[in-house]
């Protein structure tokens, strides 16, 4: 809290901005997973987060998974090397790729060199934050049904020269033959800009 | 005490004497030591025997002390024991007292504990009874209970002969259960069909609805309408009998004014037989009335006549006609007639007339209608050949424009370039023009053949070039180059719209690309977790896979297993889910020994049988075989021919009466059957004097 307060007073310094958005992140795809019912909604329970009641999952694995992502993502933000975070959602029996949700994030390099932090109020961000979680919670009603059983897969694309930790490995970028693309609302902290977009068949 | 202080004064006398005769002793062995030892053993006798003395003197001092003391003693003692003495007659009298007391509470708790003793006793009796009594119920219990571990036994047996059905039944509900499993497969694919097919039917029974709908409502129609013709026939039936009717009614008024009239008549009748004198005078009198009246009427007639011809009389005068007779007016009649006709020709013919003049009256209004559109038609065309020749005056006047400008431009070309190099290029723009300027002479020619209004205009085309020619000669090579620059000015901009056309489609692509997710290889690449969700689940599923095809096969066996049958242990072994292999084995030696006892009581049996057979045989002479289900069939061992035999049938099911039945043999012997079974009512004795009969045939043979 006292973090946070310093923070409203002083503005966002790049950690801070990093922070924010690996956290919406986190927030965000717990959500997806709850909305398209990848796992099943007794492992979610309730938070309170960005003035909503948001949905996190209890599974201890797929809570080690994502901090593992999360805290990787907070790192490479800090260091503007990361483009794009895709959550991959497929068939498990047929392997299709169903729904693809892409966050572009833009960077401002020059935070790096900035010596005091930019002006922003961190209610702002939170009510942009909030508007894009509502944003993703109603795109449920027009996206298709997951008839079969699925699972999500979380992908970073990276500038080209970044050196690839230990247990990540490179993949291929997993699109859908024939999608439609949906954009929604974007949130700027002035530091990164991060555009969502859903794909689906 | 007494006797310790005896003692003691004894000892302490004895002690002084010792003590005294040591003294003495030492003064006489002091004294006496080197004397003679005669001497001394006189003195020493002598001394012993005063010490002897003195000893029996101390003695008996000290006895008579003694028996002083003894006798105080003796006293104390005395009064001692009397006090003890009747201390302890006081202590003995509470004792007394005391156990009289524990006498009696002894004695009451004798008595006590001997009514306690004769209860126990009772009890014990009636225990002993109780315990014989349960004996004897041990012993009813008992039996009972052998009778029920006996019956257990049975009940074992026939739970074992029920298991081994309870297996066979088990094993057919697998066959079944499998069969059930495969017809349910049929059975899905059939429900399936079904709803494929009942979804047809559906569709089909709704058009057959629809259509039995739209028949109904033909029926209905049908139906209205043959309610509606029959209500039609009806009505006109109706109608005629209406009618009829009516005419009847019609009737039926003047029926009844008939009746009435005849009625009156009657009455009228009536009166006039009570008035027929009067009335035949009347009558008379009428007859002269009516011979008067009708010598009226003709004259009436011939009154009317006449008057009918002064009538015609006098529409003769007034039509002025110069004939008189009837004759005459009836030829007048018909030449009137023949001129009606004559002028009805007339007329038909001037009607015929007047449609032809309307004919040919409307074909000229047709014909002048053409012609007024042809007239519009061509006043159009002038107008719009006006309008072009406006137009190209007008064109005319902007060229004439240009070329103005052209003029000018070439003049100002002119000026820079020198004329040396035109001249063949103008010589050639000379032949050029010139060809132009014949073409349009021909052009114009052509036109004023034709007449068309717009001649003037190329005409005065044809001047204009005639007259810029030689300005267009001089202007020649600018114009060419002013052409390129022009044309390549175009195909540039053609080529610029292409590419900003290109542009933005390409542009559109790579959006949608980075919206689908593309992304440049050369600056980007894509990384994730190798431990991830997607993979997990798909590790899960090939698991999952593997296991499932493992049990596929391993319930294949067991299918195959079943399908070849074998022993019903082999089965047993096979279904194997149902039961644990203990219980499995248990049913199996159960199932054996069952099977083996079957057996066994089979053959024990059929051996039994056949010996209790025999032996009938052989005690009472008959062979008796069941042929049907109640016929007996006896054939006895007496018997002469083979094939002699009796048979019975058994009249009730219990098979208490029987009833002989024909055959040859018993129609042989039909006095012993009177005899034994119709006056006797007995099949014993009518088998046995059979047998002796048979008996004493075969001897005698």
């Amino acid at each position: 809290a006292q973090q946070q307060l310093g923070r409203e007073h002083q503005g966002i310094t790049l950690r801070g901005s990093a922070e924010l958005v690996a956290e919406f992140f986190s927030y965000g795809i717990n959500s997806i997973l709850y909305q398209r019912g990848i796992y099943p909604p007794e492992t979610f329970t309730r938070v309170q987060k960005y003035g909503l009641t948001l949905l996190v999952t209890t599974d201890p694995e797929l809570t080690n998974y994502l901090n593992n992502v999360t805290e990787q993502m907070k790192e490479w933000l800090y260091k503007c090397i990361v483009q794009r975070l895709v959550v991959v959602i497929s068939s498990i029996e047929s392997g299709e790729v169903l729904e693809r949700w892409q966050f572009d994030i833009e960077c401002d390099k020059t935070a790096k060199d900035d010596e005091g932090p930019r002006e922003k109020s961190q209610k702002a961000i939170q009510d942009e934050i909030r508007s894009v979680i509502r944003q993703i919670t109603a795109t449920v009603t027009f996206l298709p049904l997951l008839e079969s059983a699925c699972a999500f897969d979380l992908l970073i694309y990276t500038d080209k020269d970044l050196a690839v930790p230990e247990k990540w490995e490179e993949s291929g970028p997993q699109f859908i033959a024939n999608s439609e693309e949906v954009r929604l609302r974007s949130f700027t902290t002035t530091i990164h800009k991060v555009n969502t977009t859903v794909a689906y068949k | 005490m007494e006797d310790l202080e005896n003692n003691t004064t004894v000892f302490s006398t004895l002690r002084s004497l010792n003590n005294f005769i040591s003294q003495r002793m030492e003064g006489v062995s002091g004294l006496a030591t080197p004397g003679s030892s005669q001497s001394s053993l006189q003195m020493q006798y002598q001394q012993r025997m005063q010490l002897e003395e003195q000893a029996g003197q101390i003695h008996s001092k000290s006895q008579l002390l003694q028996v002083e003391r003894e006798k105080m003693q003796m006293e104390l003692s005395h009064k001692r024991a009397r006090i003890e003495l009747e201390k302890a007659a006081n202590t003995n009298a509470r004792n007394y007292e005391r156990e009289a007391d524990r006498n009696q509470e002894l004695l009451t708790r004798i008595k006590q504990y001997q009514e306690r003793e004769t209860e126990a006793e009772n009890k014990l009796k009636e225990q002993m009874e109780m315990n014989k009594s349960y004996k004897k119920s041990m012993e009813t219990m008992s039996k009972k209970m052998q009778e029920k571990e006996s019956k257990l036994a049975e009940a074992n047996e026939t739970i074992t002969v029920l298991k081994g059905k309870i297996s066979e039944l088990q094993w057919n509900i697998m066959n079944q259960e499998m069969q059930m499993t495969s017809q349910d497969s049929q059975k899905q694919e059939l429900m399936e069909q079904l709803d494929i097919e009942k979804k047809k039917w559906q569709e089909a029974s709704q058009q057959i609805q629809t259509l039995q709908a739209s028949q109904s409502l033909l029926a209905e129609y049908e139906q209205k309408i043959k309610d509606l013709e029959q209500k039609l026939s009806q009505q006109e039936h109706d109608a005629l009998i209406v009618k009829n009717m009516k005419a009847e009614l019609a009737r039926f008024p003047k029926m009844e004014r008939e009746l009435r009239q005849l009625r009156e008549e009657n009455a009228y009748f009536r009166e006039m037989k009570e008035n027929n004198g009067l009335l035949k005078e009347e009558v008379e009198g009428l007859q002269r009335k009516l011979e008067r009246y009708e010598k009226v009427q003709a004259q009436l007639v011939t009154v009317e006549l006449e008057n009918e011809v002064r009538s015609w009389e006098h529409l003769v005068d007034e039509q002025e006609f110069p004939l008189l007779t009837p004759d005459d007016l009836s030829r007048q009649i018909v030449a009137l007639q023949q001129r009606e006709l004559a002028l009805k020709e007339q007329n038909s013919t001037f009607m015929n007339s007047a449609r032809m003049l309307e004919k040919a009256r409307q074909q000229l209004q047709e014909e002048i209608l053409c012609v007024q559109s042809q007239l519009l038609e061509e006043k159009k065309k002038r107008e719009h050949q006006e309008a072009l020749v406006r137009r190209l005056q007008k064109r005319v006047v902007l060229l004439t424009k240009e070329r103005d400008g052209m003029r000018a431009i070439l003049e100002s070309y002119d000026s820079e370039l020198t004329p040396a190099e035109h001249s063949p290029q103008l010589s050639r723009r000379m032949r050029e023009a010139e060809d132009l300027v014949q073409k349009l002479h021909a052009h114009n020619t052509e036109l004023e053949v034709t007449k068309q209004p717009p001649a003037p205009a190329p005409g005065l085309q044809e001047l204009r070039p005639l007259r810029l020619s030689c300005q267009v000669t001089r202007s020649a090579l600018a114009g060419a180059r002013f052409a390129m620059l022009a044309l390549k000015i175009e195909e540039l901009e053609a080529e610029r719209s292409k590419l900003a056309e290109e542009n933005r489609s390409l542009q559109m692509k790579l959006e949608s690309l980075t919206l689908q997710g593309d992304y440049d290889p050369s600056r980007t690449k894509v990384v994730h977790l190798s431990m991830n969700p997607m993979s997990l689940a798909k590790q899960q599923r090939q698991e999952e896979q593997q296991q499932l095809q493992e049990e596929c096969e391993r319930l294949r066996e067991l299918v195959r297993v079943l399908k070849g049958g074998g022993s019903v242990s082999g089965n047993l072994e096979g279904v194997g889910g149902f039961q644990s292999p203990q219980e499995v084995a248990e049913l199996k030696k159960q199932v054996e020994s069952a099977e083996l006892k079957n057996q066994r009581l089979k053959e024990v049996f059929q051996t039994k049988i056949q010996e209790f057979r025999k032996v009938c045989y052989t005690l009472t002479g008959y062979q008796i075989d069941i042929t049907t289900e109640n016929q007996y069939r006896l054939s006895s061992i007496y018997a002469e021919h083979q094939g002699d035999c009796l048979l019975f049938k058994a009249s009730s099911s219990s098979g208490g009466k029987m009833q002989l039945l024909e055959t040859e043999f018993s129609r042989a012997i039909p006095e012993l059957i009177e005899l034994h079974l119709l006056r006797q009512d007995s099949i014993p004795a009518f088998l046995s004097a059979l047998t002796l009969d048979l008996f004493s045939r075969q001897t005698i043979a």
